[in-house]
Formats: structure tokens, sequence, C-alpha cells
């Protein structure tokens, strides 16, 4: 039995296991206009130090993490430390030198400006 | 047949998979709403926490992007609501690509254990979590019995 067990378990103590706990998707909301697209991401409890966004290769990740500072004894808790992580694929054509993110009340605003390249022009009509 | 360690490290793997896929279970059905924005409001939102800390009770609430303003805490001996409105979301001017944030009201009740003093109650809202400090009323605090010797 003890063999068994150690099989069953060898998996959970290997070294490549780097973290626990609960992974949560965000919820977001992605709007455009004709200047940038605009996402807002729910992360309650997270504090900016232990957040990041990154855009890498076309894909942009946010990572973030909160921990509950509480030691006395829970009567009920529906929601506890946690680490957010969503990954988007970004369009071609997103000015990444000029991205701009907020964090204010546990909600994360992400301007992603295009580049000029891809606003909408309008062309002029030239009469011949 | 089995004829190999390998196999049998394999079956065994398959039912560690099983099993922690058990064991996730119940998370997985709390945050599964995650990703199916149509279910976003679920009844019990805004999520609670509430501990028990000796002299007074403390509350926790998800509350991202809700902002003072908006946002009603009613105590009354026993009970406690908690009520607000999330501001229309959708930015002016903007097209909607996907939509998962919840933009409704809501309003939670609870019964709370104990009596608690509704006047000395403290809260503060911070990265979109607020906390509640509720002093319990002085019949329901815990009382150090002293113990006489003869």
């Amino acid at each position: 039995m003890s063999e068994r067990m150690n099989i069953v378990t060898r998996e959970e103590n290997s070294p490549e296991l780097t973290r626990q706990g609960v992974v949560i998707t965000p919820l977001v909301d992605i709007f455009e206009n004709d200047e940038e697209i605009l996402l807002f991401a729910d992360l309650p409890g997270v504090r900016q130090e232990n957040l990041s966004v990154n855009l890498e290769n076309n894909s942009l990740t946010i990572a973030g993490s909160r921990t509950l500072e509480t030691r006395n004894q829970a009567l009920f808790e529906e929601f506890g430390d946690a680490e957010y992580r969503r990954v988007f694929s970004m369009p071609q054509g997103i000015d990444t030198e000029t991205v701009k993110a907020e964090l204010k009340d546990g909600v994360l605003r992400l301007h992603l400006p295009k580049s000029e390249a891809l606003k909408p022009r309008q062309i002029e009509v030239k009469a011949g | 047949m089995l004829t190999r360690w390998d196999d049998v490290d394999r079956m065994f793997q398959a039912m560690d998979v099983f099993r922690n896929r058990m064991n996730r279970l119940f998370t997985d059905f709390d945050r599964g709403w995650g990703l199916m924005p149509e279910q976003a409001v679920i009844a019990g939102w805004p999520r609670t926490n509430l501990y028990d800390a000796g002299d007074h009770l403390e509350v926790r609430v998800e509350l991202p992007g809700i902002t003072a303003q908006d946002l009603n805490v009613r105590v009354q001996g026993n009970s406690l609501e908690i009520s607000g409105e999330r501001k229309s979301l959708t930015p002016e001017g903007y097209s909607v690509h996907r939509q998962e944030r919840g933009e409704a009201g809501f309003s939670r009740r609870f019964t709370l254990p104990v009596e608690v003093q509704a006047d000395q109650v403290e809260a503060v809202l911070q990265n979109g979590i607020l906390s509640l400090r509720l002093p319990k009323a002085e019949s329901a605090r815990p009382r150090k019995i002293e113990i006489k010797t003869e």
C-alpha cells in the first residue's frame, strides 16, 4: 500500500510544481473605437505591486495575485487568496509604446492605442 | 496486460488526475461563472466572507469597480444589508467586443450570528474589496470567566 501511495503522490511532490492555489480568470469588457482598444478587467483585492501586464509576441498577459490578510476564524468564506491570469492575443497594429494601464477600485483599465497605420482614414476624392 | 512499471505508473497518474478533478469540483463550480458570461450575475453576488474575531465580526465583500457613493451598507441588530449599483460601463463612442462584467444593481442581506453595535461599524473600501468591522453588542462578547479557588 505504501508503495502505491508513493506512486500516486509522486506527481504532487515533483519540483516542477511552483505554485498552488486557485487561479481565476478575470472577467473583462473589451471596447473599441477609432483611436484605441479599451479593456476593463475585474481584479478585486489585487494591489498595484502585485499586478503585471505583459505585452509580448502579440500576446497580452494580465497576471495578478491577492492575499486577504486575516487570521480570524471564518464563519463562511466565499472567496480567498487567489491568482488572476488571462492571456489575450493582440491584433496587429497596436502601438505598444503608448499602452496605458490604470488600476482603480479593483478594476484594471487598459488603453491600447492603435498605430497610425491602422486608424481609419477618410480618402479625399478629387475631381479630375 | 500490464508489462512495465511505466504502465502502472500511467494508470495511477490517470487516477490521480481524476481524483484531483473531483477535489476541485466545487471550486471549479464556484468560479466557473468566469467563463460563462451569460450567467455572470449569480444569486450569491457579491461574494462575501464572514469572520469572527472575538469582540467583533469582520466582513469582506468583493466589489470591483464600485465606488463608495454607489454603495449602501445598512446594519440593524443582527441583520446586515449590502446594496449598490454598478454604473453603466460602456464608455461613449466605443463599440463592444466583449462584455462579461455585469452591470446591474445588487443587494444582499445577511443574518449575523450575533447582535452588533450598529453605530460603531467601520467600513473601508479598498482595491475593490469592502471590509466591515462590526463590534459585537456587549451581551454577545466573549467573557473571560474568573475561576476562584477556595
